[in-house]
């Protein structure tokens, strides 16, 4: 009895968002995944092919060049923010004086439009009179500047980037998880003699526990998938030296022409087939993180 | 003992002001770059306009129609946060408190659904069904298919439901209170920090969702909103970038998302130990 | 409890908004359909992705749109990079537009798409003299699609001002001038931060769009790759021209970071006098003169050859500009204002302001030179000429400029990167041939030289 009352009800709540998912979210994905069965190009008659996109998927150089292009890029951006972001969060949380303002500068780079970061970081780190070189030379800490978007430091450039517009993010993020600490844990392991260090340790970080594994749940996932300020700033260059999975498929739907450029023909099967991949390699990975982090609280 | 806490003091104060030098510098170009003229900001040589051209922020305002697009925007960046929130916050309170056939499929589809998607990948059979529903030139579509795109959202809220304790549903429960109203009364008071959190970020993703506008728009100028006007700006009347007015016309559009940045980090002081108490 | 007071408020503040301004269906239904009851004006639309010539365009339009007596309004619609993918939406409603803008690299996936309407029922015996039929560019099957107005041409541009200090006469004509010129350029520069050359490798296919196409088709070898006399693709004729430009950049004379230069930035520095000699189109004066005014003396001249000879013909790009849609319910109104637009008064006065080179034959032999600076290096000479349009096909793998311009980094084996693009874009052909419907016939006679000059005052 109550347990009918009950599932009406969370049917009932669960309903706008299934219905939106199912309908605008899920059937797209279908209606583009099952080209990855044909030949399609956007015109014309879709002809079937089998699993011929994903024999072609298996010995496409160029996309595995992205997919460990992805692990980098996506490694290194989580390796820098998630613990930047925490230890500001951390250390914005409470008590320090000049702390809205901190958090509303760290917060500012989240509010830049990719069309504007594009036209900022080629100011700031072109290789012929970027602003970056010109200090550096200034400075003596260099004598003829760095090749910042070179095909030597262009992954190390685009993370840059990636970490300086997510920190802000996932700082917000952990703020927000830190106001479910009641203040009088801290208070009271402060009267234990606790310090700033252990009181982190030891109380921060497991109250935050689910929110800190879903945020970077969520982070994994959007590293995995970024590639709209690669795109701006790089176009995936040099020679697809920063070329990631998701711009990778992207240019597969919409490839890049430009004026004097040859006519350009959009993959509608094959990109399905390497989308369908890519979203295999975002979710295993993403699973495996999501079973490991559990396990590992439970063994806390 | 105490030169201690000075010398730790003065390293996190050193910290915190190169890392705020460094996250701010960018920002600063753009501010800057927004007075050059375009040959100056193209070029890129140099760090303060050589001269001023405040005119620029006129000819965006004018050329981008910032006064009609902004209101467009508006209105589909605030419906969107306010559908969003409460589609998800609802999904959330029911995955995470109750039991219910079909849970676990319900999460592996709004976690698939993060695993793929690409917007402009998806956006054609979108539009067919918003075709068929006779919303494909009206800015609901838009705000439909943006609402639609709430799984993040979802697990983020989810996982702030479960930091609040369930002690109080119980209570509630004693106290005759229908789970509909735990909800409203209870679990969404408490889920402030989250929802401003949310909020914030999905005004910022609405405001600044530029494919869906624009093809929602296309027999509709009129409907326009802020990031279509922007991209227009960008190609002016000449085969090069107009970069100037566009810098002009962004540094424009960030002051509503730092509007709304200011509630939401009123959103988090609100919540302080004592209403747990509740 | 103030943000949910916030939220509460601009909650219904958005729903009353939104209601009145999100636009309900049955306004778009009446807005949508042609004949609206009073005035009895028909509705057609016109969409462009031009930007150069919009003032232009939008003036023209408002004139047709207060005199003519057909009752006929035409709405303008000026669309920036997604202009196809806001077509090809387009033509899933019903509001897909009447007269649509297309380019060479355009028109012809929009056939294939079905987008557009022969115009030949439209056409008169005089106007089908006036504007010649040029096949896969406006002619499909022996129908029209588009008739043209003004083409593109390809130039070196170069740097006077660098050049008189280098103590360099002429640009040069061969590619072992040009790593030449580009190295004495940047000796000359290089104190004052100029270098000799410079290509927007941001985005490879437009780098080599507007300088290894053109310096292979005056030297007798398809823009693309693909070889007419045979029907295949054959890169080789590409080897000399990558080489050059890998030998320039080896040199040290190409500007630091093409790697992630854009063509604006690429302007930009050449208008302050930091870049001696770029490849690029006709449109450049036009920049020049408004976004990017040149500190500098500059002009225009043919692009080199490979060996000095011209054996080819330097690429002329257009014959197309505006085509009917296939879907549209007012063809005769359509028709109507694409008569105007290709009216001689407007062609003439499009060539003479400086948004294009006419096409037309009859235009171009009467209408002044434009009026923009730098322009004349620009006018078609006797070795600028329309080629036949390139099959368009998709290779698996690296794509041909992508492939070109990692060789030019990373270094390495070119005959090889050659052979294997050739295998590639072969196969892709065979392909396309075989499945897509595609015709690609031999033509031993084709002589790329006897393009040359059909455009020539």
């Amino acid at each position: 009895m109550n347990k009918t009352k009950n599932a009406v009800f969370s049917y009932s709540f669960l309903f706008p968002s299934a219905i939106l998912t199912l309908v605008l979210g899920i059937y797209p994905i279908a209606w583009a995944f099952r080209y990855m069965f044909y030949n399609y190009k956007g015109y014309g008659e879709a002809r079937f092919t089998g699993l011929d996109n994903f024999s072609r998927v298996l010995h496409d150089s160029q996309f595995w060049d992205s997919v460990v292009n992805t692990f980098v890029y996506a490694g290194g951006k989580l390796l820098l923010s998630i613990p930047l972001s925490l230890l500001l969060a951390a250390i914005l949380n409470r008590g320090l004086r000049g702390r809205h303002l901190l958090r509303a500068v760290f917060f500012m780079p989240t509010v830049i439009s990719t069309a504007v970061m594009a036209v900022v970081f080629f100011t700031i780190f072109n290789s012929y009179n970027g602003i970056l070189n010109q200090f550096l030379i200034k400075f003596n800490l260099t004598s003829s500047g760095i090749d910042w978007l070179g095909p030597k430091h262009a992954m190390l450039t685009v993370i840059l980037v990636a970490v300086w517009g997510a920190v802000g993010n996932y700082m917000l993020l952990f703020l927000a998880g830190l106001q479910n600490i009641p203040e009088d844990v801290y208070e009271s392991s402060a009267l234990d003699g606790a310090n700033k260090v252990q009181q982190f340790r030891y109380i921060t970080l497991p109250m935050l526990g689910p929110v800190m594994q879903m945020v970077i749940m969520l982070a994994i996932i959007t590293a995995l998938k970024g590639y709209e300020s690669i795109m701006v700033m790089t176009e995936g260059g040099p020679a697809g030296k920063t070329e990631v999975m998701f711009l990778y498929l992207y240019k597969l739907f919409f490839p890049v022409g430009g004026n004097g450029a040859s006519a350009q023909v959009q993959e509608f099967g094959y990109g399905s087939a390497v989308a369908f991949v890519s979203a295999l390699i975002v979710g295993i990975i993403s699973l495996v993180y999501f079973y490991a982090s559990k396990r590992m609280n439970r063994t806390d | 003992m105490r030169t201690k806490t000075l010398l730790g003091k003065s390293i996190l104060w050193i910290f915190l002001l190169v890392f705020a030098f460094v996250t701010l510098i960018p920002v600063v170009i753009t501010i800057l770059g927004s007075f050059k003229t375009n040959s100056e900001l193209t070029t890129g040589a140099t760090f303060l306009p050589s001269l001023w051209k405040f005119s620029n922020y006129r000819e965006a305002w004018e050329q981008a129609n910032f006064s009609t697009y902004t209101l467009n925007s508006l209105i589909v960046a605030l419906t969107t946060v306010v559908g969003t929130l409460l589609v998800a916050s609802m999904a959330a309170y029911v995955v995470e408190r109750m039991t219910f056939f079909g849970k676990k499929l319900y999460v592996g589809m709004q976690a698939f659904t993060m695993f793929v998607a690409v917007g402009a990948v998806v956006l054609r059979p979108q539009f067919d069904l918003m075709v068929k529903l006779n919303l494909h030139s009206s800015l609901w579509g838009v705000i439909l298919i943006l609402i639609s795109a709430h799984a993040s959202i979802f697990f983020i809220l989810f996982s702030f439901m479960k930091g609040i304790p369930r002690e109080l549903d119980e209570a509630a429960r004693i106290d005759g209170c229908s789970p509909g109203r735990t909800f409203w009364r209870i679990i969404l008071p408490l889920l402030g920090p989250g929802l401003g959190v949310g909020a914030l970020f999905t005004f910022r993703g609405a405001w600044n969702e530029y494919l869906l506008p624009l093809v929602f728009t296309m027999t509709k100028p009129e409907l326009q909103t802020l990031t279509v006007g922007l991209a227009n700006l960008k190609y002016g009347i000449s085969a090069a970038s107009q970069t100037h007015y566009m810098m002009a016309g962004a540094c424009l559009s960030i002051l509503p998302i730092l509007v709304a940045y200011i509630f939401a980090n009123k959103s988090f002081m609100q919540m302080t130990a004592g209403s747990l108490k509740g | 409890m103030m943000s949910k007071r916030f939220a509460l408020t601009s909650l219904s503040v958005v729903l009353a908004l939104g209601l009145t301004a999100c636009g309900s269906n049955a306004e778009s239904n009446s807005a949508g359909s042609g004949n609206s009851k009073e005035g009895e004006k028909t509705k057609i639309s016109y969409w462009t992705g031009d930007r150069h010539d919009a003032e232009f365009v939008k003036e023209k339009v408002a004139a047709f749109n207060e005199t003519n007596t057909d009752g006929i309004e035409v709405e303008l619609v000026v669309k920036g990079d997604d202009f196809d993918t806001a077509l090809d939406l387009s033509f899933q409603t019903a509001d897909s537009p009447d007269v649509i803008r297309v380019k060479e690299n355009t028109i012809g996936t929009f056939y294939k798409k079905e987008y557009l309407a022969p115009i030949d029922e439209f056409l008169t015996d005089p106007l089908k003299d006036k504007f010649p039929a040029m096949d896969d560019l406006n002619t499909f099957d022996g129908k029209r699609y588009s008739l043209p107005n003004y083409g593109t041409t390809m130039r070196l541009i170069y740097n006077k001002d660098l050049f008189a200090k280098a103590g360099i006469e002429n640009p040069p004509a061969t590619l072992p001038e040009l790593v030449d010129t580009a190295k004495k350029l940047t000796e000359a520069g290089k104190a004052d931060g100029a270098y000799g050359f410079a290509q927007n490798f941001k985005n490879p296919p437009s780098a080599l769009g507007r300088s290894s196409r053109v310096i292979a088709e005056l030297s007798g070898f398809g823009g693309f790759g693909y070889d007419f006399k045979t029907a295949r693709f054959d890169f080789s004729g590409f080897k000399p021209i990558i080489e050059t430009f890998k030998q320039i950049k080896d040199d040290g004379s190409m500007l630091p970071g093409v790697e992630s230069l854009d063509i604006d930035p690429l302007r930009a520095q050449f208008a302050e006098g930091k870049i001696g000699m770029y490849l690029s189109f006709s449109s450049e004066p036009g920049v020049y003169s408004t976004q990017f005014p040149a500190k500098i003396d500059w002009a225009a001249a043919p692009a080199p050859t490979i060996d000095g000879n011209v054996n080819g013909a330097s690429g002329f790009l257009g014959g197309q500009w505006l085509a009917l849609s296939s879907k549209s319910k007012h063809k005769e109104a359509a028709w109507k204002f694409m008569e105007y637009m290709y009216s001689d008064a407007i062609l003439t006065d499009y060539q003479e302001k400086g948004f294009g080179i006419s096409m037309v034959p009859s235009i171009s032999a009467a209408a002044k030179t434009p009026d923009v600076k730098g322009i004349e290096g620009f006018l078609p000479n006797a070795h600028d000429g329309v080629w036949p349009v390139y099959p368009t096909v998709a290779p698996e793998g690296m794509k041909s400029d992508d492939a070109f311009f990692k060789y030019m980094l990373n270094g390495g084996d070119l005959d090889a990167v050659i052979t294997d693009l050739n295998k590639r874009y072969n196969a892709a052909l065979d392909d396309a041939i075989a499945n897509d419907g595609l015709k690609a016939e031999p033509d031993p006679s084709f002589d790329p030289a006897a393009l040359g000059g059909k455009f020539a005052k």
